[in-house]
């Protein structure tokens, strides 16, 4: 019985040997891309279930984010003007003819990326990330002209003002992503080229919290001091334990609501780290997608899905203390050889809930819509576009992460894949050397609900800590289904 | 002795020829008609998926192609290994952990083969 045991323990050691993460590198799909310029589009390269077929309505975008249909259903589409690697371009609306011409309807200023479009009460939404001057809702007309609905938002940093999505109470709804990873700003905020350009910004809580006192040091990438930094401080800034820091509006890791002219901001709900995805289910309650903690800066967290939650008026989801639902209590989230994040906060405002789904680590689940038509399939179920991972960046995996469209349903949190690449392993298209799905940053339904649009944002590349993302590399493709 | 030599031969024979699998849809998806399996799907994508997504490697190695014995799955989600954590009974019941065992193996007998699959 005891070598039984003992043959336990071996085989158990030597699988472990054989799959163990710490001798193992990273095999990411950022660092795995192959920087093609002319990139191949073929449909047949992505699985779909059996009835399903794809293809390609636009190529040659620059970084497109998102689409939205007018009344008479035709295809606009935003390129984003922004991209990680520090590029800066003039974002763009886009009308898209059924023949794949395109027509430039609106040209924003250098202040992307613009995340996401809505169409509501002919007119378009957009959000406007911020970059640059903070973060705008934009109102954009049929003819063009654009009106900032609200400005200064706070999305300077490592994530931006996204959405908006129209609600069933005709306000329009969107996502303010967090200055950091976990609540320190820190030298990863200066390679994401941000805490250079706005050496002030920091996050801000939605509502007055009081910190533990946790001060974080590291050395200043061009100065080589040591800096001490607290939570929702600046750079360079301590804290103290028991110190209040004021909550305001609006603020960080939040999704937010106004009125259709910009007026009457509200905070829905907040404790969010990136809120990237936002869409209303076919019973009316809304739904957002949560990018997790990076394995990176003062405060690195580590083992984090992305998430998929139900948002309920008022609640707080968790960051910086939770992630899905769970505390950091020491037992989990500690980096391989480093410290277990403590908690920031000595009182939470209340306990998260329970994800509505959970999504890879650094799977960068994004865009997502809702099924409603029965024709299409799976009416109901959350359709989500997972961006990949941009490893090692943020964080070392095993394999690549991603780069493919999933369907979650809501009812249970099963999660299954449901636009992916083909091959022997899952991989961005470039690194698979095939023609299909590079990027996929977001998804939309066509208003009938028969046609599911998979924003593809093209080839973007992770080597030695730099970010290249490829111009004109971006695709539009539609799917349908033939057979039921 | 000889147990331990033969554990050790059929280890590296497993781990040698294991070759990953994709999930669905481009294996065959897993009928979750049983209940236990239904609930060993959830309690799948509760815990394991956001490491180990459709059981492919991830943050994590796959394990869709890796035969390990019932057991010893159990006796790796109850007390860890490496980086991977522990999960205790308060958070896997024994009843779930069965089911999450029995999902598992279903997962590794999906086959390359769309023609199964249901429109």
């Amino acid at each position: 019985m005891q070598l039984l045991f003992r043959s336990a323990i071996l085989l158990l050691i030597l699988v472990s040997v054989a799959g163990c993460y710490r001798m193992r590198s990273s095999n990411g799909g950022a660092q795995g891309t192959n920087l093609i310029t002319d990139r191949p589009l073929n449909a047949a390269d992505i699985e779909l279930p059996v009835g399903y077929k794809a293809e390609v309505i636009a190529s040659d975008l620059t970084f497109p984010t998102d689409v939205a249909f007018d009344n008479a259903g035709q295809v606009y589409v935003i390129e984003a003007g922004y991209s990680y690697g520090e590029e800066f371009l003039e974002p763009k609306l886009i009308r898209i003819a059924p023949d794949g011409n395109k027509t430039i309807v609106a040209t924003g200023e250098k202040n992307g990326p613009w995340t996401g479009i809505t169409y509501h009460n002919r007119n378009f939404y957009v959000a406007e990330g911020g970059q640059k001057k903070g973060g705008r809702i934009l109102k954009i007309t049929a003819d063009g002209t654009i009106t900032v609905l609200v400005e200064n938002l706070p999305s300077l940093g490592d994530h931006h003002t996204n959405g908006p999505v129209a609600g069933p109470d005709g306000k329009l709804y969107f996502g303010i992503g967090t200055a950091t990873n976990s609540g320190v700003v820190g030298p990863d905020n200066y390679d994401m080229g941000w805490l250079k350009r706005n050496p002030d910004f920091h996050d801000i809580p939605c509502q007055d919290i009081t910190v533990t006192g946790q001060n974080f040091t590291s050395t200043h990438p061009e100065t080589n001091q040591t800096i001490t930094t607290g939570a929702y401080q600046p750079y360079g800034t301590a804290v103290k334990e028991g110190q209040v820091i004021q909550g305001a509006l609006p603020c960080s890791g939040s999704v937010l609501r106004i009125d259709a002219d910009g007026g009457n901001m509200e905070l829905v709900a907040w404790g969010f780290r990136n809120p990237f995805g936002l869409a209303f289910a076919p019973g009316g309650n809304l739904f957002v997608t949560d990018n997790g903690y990076d394995e990176r800066g003062s405060r690195s967290v580590w083992g984090v899905g992305d998430y998929l939650w139900q948002v309920q008026q008022g609640q707080w989801y968790g960051w910086p203390d939770f992630a899905g639902g769970l505390a950091f209590n020491g037992d989990r989230f500690e980096t391989p050889s480093k410290e277990a994040p403590k908690p920031l906060l000595t009182q939470h405002p209340n306990k998260p809930p329970h994800p509505a789904a959970t999504l890879g680590v650094h799977s960068s689940s994004n865009g997502l819509d809702f099924s409603t038509s029965a024709s299409f399939g799976h009416p109901g179920e959350a359709f989500i576009a997972q961006f990949g991972d941009m490893a090692p960046n943020v964080g070392k995996v095993l394999a690549p992460v991603g780069f493919k469209v999933v369907r979650v349903n809501v009812a249970n949190g099963v999660v299954t894949d449901f636009a992916v690449n083909k091959g022997k392993k899952n991989a961005p298209a470039s690194m698979l050397k095939t023609g299909g799905l590079e990027r996929p940053v977001a998804v939309k339904f066509s208003p009938d609900g028969t046609a599911l649009y998979i924003i593809d944002f093209g080839v973007m590349h992770v080597k030695d800590g730099k970010t290249t993302p490829l111009k004109n590399t971006g695709v539009i493709w539609k799917v349908t289904r033939n057979t039921r | 002795m000889k147990i331990l030599l033969y554990t050790i031969l059929i280890c590296l024979f497993l781990i040698a020829c294991g070759t990953a699998k994709r999930g669905e849809p481009a294996y065959a998806p897993v009928h979750a008609s049983e209940p236990a399996i239904a609930q060993g799907q959830v309690v799948f994508n509760t815990f394991c998926t956001k490491c180990h997504p459709g059981g492919e490697a991830g943050l994590g190695p796959s394990f869709n192609d890796k035969p390990l014995p019932g057991f010893l799955m159990r006796f790796q989600i109850r007390n860890g290994l490496g980086v991977m954590p522990a999960f205790k009974e308060e958070v896997i019941s024994d009843n779930d952990l069965d089911n999450l065992i029995a999902y598992i193996k279903t997962l590794r007998k999906a086959k390359n083969d769309k023609a199964v699959q249901a429109p």
